[in-house]
């Protein structure tokens, strides 16, 4: 069998999405990282953060190495957008009652994408 | 404090932004503290048009005029974040329009959620139908689908005797020389057309592949349904064997050349093995045709006394004599010619 992960041990989609929306309200609220998002489409937020969390937590997306170096190639994002949106991300998980443990675990997941994003 | 103020209060501070407006002209009359919040910029707008640019007005005058009600939606950013606010005009007496907005912000993303969500399982249940039939293709080539069927039910297959069936066995001349001296690729490439030819001849004749070991190559008529002529069946099969080598060989340069057993009896089919499973066949019938097919020529296909006698009427047989065969004693074998 194989393990299980946290999207499924955190109450799958029906859980995840109230991850999702309260990453989504925070993100927009951001001035550091929230003006990347000022011209998209709320829709197309929406779909990106749902996939975004999905994938982290091993849900149902998951993006190659390639796909997100070139989704991100268009902006710039530096080290200090990266690191607000790992706050941004590890106190949406702890809002919604995941252990240290298993956000430490996300956020080191998400660290190792850093150097796709970073430019 | 009287019902009259009570009722402004409430209507003031509930959650849904309410406003008046004069039907003719469209300018506010009245708005509660919501819809201030939402609506009101830093230029104060006194007509319906200046705030909602993007309104219809026509097909909102229309609408009231027709049935006293219209809906609309509009987004608008506060922010970085689109706001959804649904719109609700009602006509009221004396040349009053109500409009009561709703903020279905929430309702929108979450829709959106839903759709992304959705897209996400839907291409990965498309996925894994891929790959079950990738699966299911694979066991389907190493067992037929009545077992495979009853393997994917209960988990197990029960040991079925067959009987009876018709059994062919076929190995190659010179196979281990040909390795060794070849480029083993090109031979192995070349056996594997050779395979797939015969797949397709036996499955024109309703024999049921069962396995290939190296060159030796086996397959069955009879099995897994039974079949009433399964002799004349793998005869057939046998005979266009050695055609399509005979014709393959006219245009390639590696020379291939077989030898074929046929035999008739009975035979047990099961799956074998747990993690590395294997569907199998035995019974004499398969050890008679292995050494029917010891004792042939090369291009020639040996045919047990039986099977000789029920395809006497309609192929080609010539009576070898009497041999003694390992395992079975003394008995008549025959010889199948392709008639054609």
């Amino acid at each position: 069998m194989a393990e299980r992960t946290l999207y499924e041990k955190y109450g799958g989609f029906s859980q995840v999405s109230k991850i999702v929306l309260s990453f989504y309200d925070t993100l927009l609220d951001n001035d550091e990282v929230g003006p990347f998002f000022d011209d998209v489409d709320m829709s197309r937020i929406v779909d990106h953060q749902t996939k975004f969390i999905a994938s982290l937590l091993g849900g149902p997306a998951s993006y190659s190495d390639n796909q997100l170096r070139q989704l991100h190639s268009h902006l710039s994002i530096t080290d200090a957008h990266f690191d607000e949106l790992e706050a941004v991300l590890s106190g949406a998980l702890q809002n919604h009652g995941m252990t240290d443990e298993d956000v430490e675990a996300v956020v080191a997941e998400f660290g190792k994408r850093r150097p796709l994003i970073v430019r | 404090m009287t019902i009259e103020a009570i009722n402004e209060q409430l209507l003031r501070a509930i959650g849904v932004g309410v406003a008046l407006l004069d039907r003719q002209t469209l300018r506010f009359g009245f708005r509660n503290d919501t819809f201030e919040e939402w609506f009101t910029g830093e230029t104060e707008q006194t007509r319906l048009q200046e705030l909602f640019a993007d309104l219809d007005v026509t097909a909102m005058q229309e609408g009231l005029t027709q049935s006293g009600r219209y809906a609309s939606e509009i987004r608008f950013k506060k922010k970085r974040r689109t706001l959804v606010v649904a719109l609700d005009f009602t006509a009221a007496e004396e040349d009053v329009l109500v409009l009561v907005c709703q903020n279905i912000t929430r309702i929108k993303e979450l829709e959106s959620m839903i759709d992304s969500y959705s897209m996400m399982v839907e291409r990965n249940t498309r996925e894994i139908k891929r790959e079950k039939e990738q699966v299911e293709k694979l066991l389907l080539n190493i067992m037929p689908r009545s077992v495979y069927e009853e393997y994917k039910t209960f988990g197990v297959v029960t040991p079925q005797m067959y009987d009876p069936v018709s059994v062919l066995m076929l190995d190659f001349v010179g196979f281990t020389e040909m390795v060794a001296s070849q480029d083993p690729s090109v031979t192995v490439t070349e056996l594997n057309d050779i395979y797939s030819a015969f797949d397709r001849i036996g499955e024109q004749f309703g024999c049921e592949r069962i396995k290939t070991i190296g060159d030796a190559y086996i397959t069955v008529a009879g099995l897994p349904d039974p079949t009433p002529d399964h002799a004349k069946a793998i005869a057939n099969t046998a005979i266009r064997f050695v055609r399509y080598l005979n014709r393959r060989n006219l245009s390639h340069p590696h020379q291939w050349q077989c030898r074929i057993g046929l035999s008739t009896g009975s035979v047990v089919g099961s799956v074998v093995g747990i993690q590395k499973y294997v569907y199998d066949i035995f019974g004499p019938a398969v050890n008679l045709a292995s050494r029917l097919q010891e004792i042939s020529e090369p291009m020639e296909i040996t045919v047990q006394d039986s099977v000789a006698n029920v395809l006497k009427d309609q192929f080609d047989l010539k009576n070898m004599g009497e041999r003694t065969i390992r395992g079975f004693g003394d008995q008549d074998i025959w010889r199948l010619y392709d008639n054609n």
